[in-house]
């Protein structure tokens, strides 16, 4: 069950049931005197927790009757008036009255598996912990209903968890962990496979490494970058076109940013398995007027068991630039962080054009303090002495570096939520569920890391364009040819809820329009003369 | 903890030889995808651009069979990036092709609607143009590629009809009847004085290019009247037919006639060019349903419609038939096989064009997007849909002695005809004479063949 939408349940609509999970801010914590459902409270209606299963129920049998005499429906529907919301129960009571047919349904019910654990700890928040359980009824004509629906349940687990965000930033833990117990036992009860059962895990395993281990000292995803990510990363790459369109948008502004130049080169700032570089050797082969002399210069982390994967990585890149007669050259720079990246190490030539690609990596350099210099600047810093054609920027599209942790707890979940869903979509494994995990550990490293651990810093759009504005670069857009590829490759290829936006020169990649990914192109401002190309 | 690595600066002979990176379906969980690469074995010398483009629509052709999206978005990416529809002869042919391959991802089932892509802002529709008359006989005379076809033919049939005084003309051809004129003409000048002319058509092909914007009755008219003016007397008729069921009624009607008129002295003249390719063949299966079979001759299950319409043809018992097709073969099932083929034959018309069209003229793009529509027609289509099925002259010539006909050779007029007619067009078309048979060539490739047959 997507979070944005506002989930049309099943049973003759409760309207007001979903709608208020879709803003930012979560609902104000239920009243704990009334016994009166805080969700339908917040829409207006006033029912009781108690009788929430009996008007369900009866919502169900209106429903069955209007289907069955559209003709009394809509006398009934210039009749009824709910005056009075309070009393939802004996409005939906008189309304049946009035239909001349008796219900068609059956009585009888099957109950289904009650959970005896959630009925622990209620002292705390009684109107929350509810002895549900799944009920099935089946109607005279075949309809299988399910009432206190897994729908309902999601919904009370994101209540759940914005509620023990709540607890964790004001610093009340033991509330938070008794809320992390209920919540377990909540989703014991959800469909975990898919939906919001499967993300709010996620967040509720990240939520309880970051009370019970402490702040900061969640290893998940710490600064540095382990072997079995690069796999987590190749998976991700292949399940959902996110790092595809991170790619080939990236590729296409170096392609046009190199035309007319004679020697080029490259900075990435994480080679990974060089999954992006094949496709521009190919096109930089076949465009008019031939190919350059090609220099790729791959950051990555050191290799921990002794292989130099750089060099391997380096070295079928080479073979394949061979094989379509492009001049080659490969250089690995092995470090733990970004920032320990000097520029002498690059070895920039003057007289190349260079090209500084940074696939999802900047924000891993906006450290935990603002105020001194961090080193997002100093790395900003030269690459503009570095004077790059081009630096092509793909971040994701999220305000997850918010000062405050609820905030922050809050935008994830909605933008993981998303990404879980149009996941969903995949149908290879085991890429898809590696692909899950590689997001799982991004989930961990937002919620549980604080400090030099936390290294998604994710920060959206219009916060890059004023930093990179501000650190002295000019935006390049990102042009038609992009856009069209982009447009062109994800509609052939993607499932059907993917888009692609075009703001201000970026090209963005989302689900259902909220963008998840964001592209841009920057040059910084000439101070000299700008690069000359190289002779011969 | 610094590392630097360096690859050799010099690649081509300081590098460990690498496997060479085979095209790979399924990912193997702890290795990176591998790229197809180029086999080195070509050499560095004959590697050429077409080769590579070639190479890159096979890889994205098998990307896109087995589902590869990875794959076949990282290559399409490469492939829209370096064939501009608007660059040289190779650029262009590769453009159509891509675009095909396009049209076909759309299509198929895992893939989205061309809807879908028309909103991605693709523009994937071909403008195929409508000629008139005279814009259809001035663009069939611009090129050898029909000429060749219809002076060969010509002269094969004058020979075949003479002493004859009605000759009936059945015309299968894709370029609505452009051949007749001069045929009409070079009948009039006959020595033993004009005979009476019977032309019949199978009536339009709506769908194949090049497209007419007369009807048949309109066109017929026309052509009475022109030989009218060349004193000859022509009936015209349009027996409504199609290709699709081997030209079922137009063989019906001509078998009735056969029965009727078998006493009199007329020439059965079935002029065949490059219509013939469109019938099904073998390679298309299942055959439409067997109750609706139209023939009505004893009938194999096992037959294609092709060999039952020649078998169908011998039985008219024809004075001549010519046999006038393109030389490739795009008839196998196997979509990177036809890819290949269509590739390695298609190139021929984006590299004649410059010869004889500027770029940027209308009529090079009229050209251009009759070939676009037949790449299309290959590449991204299946079952009946596909219909140019176009086979090499060896196999036309089996089916023909199988179908009991004979080869009838074609005499030093019409090879001279022939090598007249080339010589009004670019250098770098030829004449090839093979036994019995003429074939046109393109720098040395066979572009177009042309076979005279006789009851055997």
């Amino acid at each position: 069950m997507p979070l944005y939408d506002s989930a049309s349940s099943s049973a003759g609509s409760c309207s007001g049931s979903s709608s208020s999970s879709s803003s930012s801010k979560p609902p104000p914590p239920p009243p704990l005197q009334q016994d009166i459902d805080g969700l339908l409270a917040v829409a207006g209606y006033k029912i009781r927790s108690s009788e929430l299963r009996q008007v369900a129920q009866r919502l169900e049998r209106l429903e069955t009757a209007m289907g069955n005499s559209p003709a009394d429906f809509s006398q009934l529907a210039s009749d009824a008036i709910l005056y009075n919301p309070s009393d939802l129960a004996a409005w939906v009571d008189s309304l049946l009255s009035e239909f001349a047919q008796p219900p068609t349904c059956s009585s009888e019910f099957i109950p289904g598996p009650v959970n005896n654990g959630s009925t622990t700890a209620e002292s705390h928040t009684p109107p929350v912990q509810q002895n549900i359980t799944y009920e099935q009824r089946t109607l005279d004509n075949q309809l299988t209903v399910v009432t206190a629906t897994e729908e309902d349940s999601g919904i009370r687990l994101v209540h759940m968890l914005m509620t023990c965000a709540e607890c964790v930033q004001r610093g009340d833990f033991s509330l938070a962990s008794s809320l992390i117990n209920d919540m377990q036992g909540l989703l014991a009860r959800v469909n975990t496979v898919c939906g919001i059962g499967k993300v709010a895990g996620h967040f509720i395993d990240a939520l309880s490494r970051r009370i019970f281990r402490g702040i900061g000292g969640g290893s998940v995803g710490g600064g540095g970058y382990a072997f079995e990510s690069e796999i987590l990363y190749h998976h991700f790459y292949e399940a959902c076109p996110y790092l595809k369109f991170a790619h080939f948008t990236a590729n296409q502004a170096i392609l046009e940013a190199f035309d007319g130049h004679d020697c080029v080169h490259v900075v990435d700032f994480n080679l990974m398995h060089g999954l992006q570089w094949p496709a521009l050797i190919q096109a930089l082969a076949l465009r008019p007027g031939g190919p350059p002399l090609l220099r790729l210069t791959g950051i990555g982390p050191p290799s921990p068991d002794g292989r130099d994967s750089l060099r391997e990585i380096g070295l079928r890149l080479a073979e394949l630039a061979r094989s379509v007669n492009v001049r080659f050259a490969f250089r690995g720079v092995a470090a733990s962080r970004l920032e320990d990246v000097k520029p002498w190490m690059l070895q920039v030539n003057p007289k190349e054009a260079v090209a500084v690609n940074s696939i999802m990596q900047l924000h891993r350099l906006l450290g935990p303090d603002p105020i001194r210099n961090s080193p997002i600047e100093t790395v900003l810093n030269w690459i503009k002495d570095l004077n790059p054609k081009i630096l092509t920027v793909v971040e994701q599209e999220a305000n997850h570096n918010q000062p405050s942790f609820l905030d922050r707890f809050t935008e994830a979940l909605y933008y993981y939520s998303t990404m879980f869903d149009s996941l969903e979509a995949c149908r290879v494994q085991p890429e898809k569920a590696l692909a899950e995990i590689y997001i799982q550990k991004e989930i961990g490293n937002v919620v549980s890391c604080e400090g030099s651990a936390r290294v998604e810093r994710h920060e959206p759009l219009a916060k890059w364009r004023r930093r990179l504005s501000g650190a002295g670069f000019r935006p390049l857009a990102l042009g038609s040819n992009a856009f069209k590829q982009a447009s062109m490759l994800l509609t052939l290829f993607s499932a059907e809820g993917y888009s692609v936006e075009e703001t201000e020169g970026c090209l963005t990649l989302g689900w259902h329009s909220r963008p998840l990914i964001a592209a841009s192109a920057w040059q910084a401002v000439a101070e000299a003369g700008s690069s000359a190309a190289c002779v011969g | 903890m610094m590392q630097f690595t360096e690859t050799p600066s010099r690649p081509l002979h300081q590098i460990t030889p690498f496997s060479i990176p085979t095209m790979n379906t399924t990912n193997q969980v702890h290795q990176a995808r591998s790229w197809p690469g180029f086999p080195t074995a070509k050499g560095l010398a004959s590697f050429g651009d077409a080769n590579c483009m070639e190479q890159l629509l096979v890889h994205c052709a098998n990307a896109i069979e087995s589902n590869d999206a990875t794959l076949a978005q990282q290559i399409l990416w490469v492939l829209n990036n370096i064939a501009p529809p608007d660059g040289d002869s190779n650029q262009r042919l590769t453009c159509a092709f891509l675009r095909a391959l396009i049209v076909r991802a759309a299509r198929s089932g895992t893939c989205k609607m061309l809807a879908a892509m028309a909103s991605a802002r693709c523009n994937l529709s071909i403008d195929t143009h409508t000629f008139s008359v005279i814009e259809l006989a001035n663009y069939v005379d611009l090129t050898p590629w029909h000429r060749f076809g219809f002076t060969a033919a010509n002269a094969a049939i004058l020979e075949a009809v003479e002493g004859y005084s009605v000759i009936h003309i059945v015309d299968l051809s894709s370029t609505h009847c452009m051949q007749i004129p001069t045929l009409i003409d070079a009948i009039a000048n006959r020595l033993e004085g004009p005979p009476m002319v019977k032309l019949t058509v199978p009536g339009v092909s709506k769908d194949l290019p090049p497209m007419l914007d007369l009807t048949y009755e309109e066109l017929g008219s026309k052509l009475v009247n022109f030989a009218r003016s060349r004193n000859v007397m022509l009936e015209f008729r349009v027996v409504p037919s199609t290709h699709a069921d081997g030209f079922a009624s137009l063989i019906d009607q001509l078998r009735l006639q056969h029965l009727v008129y078998a006493e009199t002295s007329e020439a059965l003249v079935i002029n065949c060019h490059m219509m013939l390719h469109y019938i099904p063949e073998e390679t298309l299966s299942p055959l439409p349903n067997a109750n609706s079979m139209p023939y009505t001759f004893e009938q194999s299950p096992n037959q294609s419609l092709r060999t039952m319409f020649l078998k169908a043809l011998r039985g008219l018992n024809p004075t001549i038939v010519v046999l006038v097709d393109e030389d490739a073969d795009l008839t196998s099932n196997n979509l990177v096989c036809r890819l290949r083929s269509a590739f390695n034959y298609l190139w021929i018309p984006y590299d004649t064009v410059d010869t004889f069209l500027p770029k940027g003229s209308k009529q090079r793009q009229w050209y251009e997007a009759d070939i676009c529509w037949k790449i299309e027609n290959v590449i991204a289509h299946e079952g009946l849909q596909r219909v140019e099925r176009v086979e090499p002259k060896s196999r036309w010539v089996q089916r023909m002695r199988n179908a009991e006909f004979r080869g009838a050779s074609f005499g030093e007029e019409a090879v001279s005809e022939v090598k007249t007619m080339l010589d009004e067009h670019a250098a770098g078309w030829g004449l090839k004479k093979e036994e019995d048979d003429l074939v046109l060539t393109w720098k040395g490739h066979n572009v177009a063949f042309a076979t005279a047959w006789l009851p055997a």
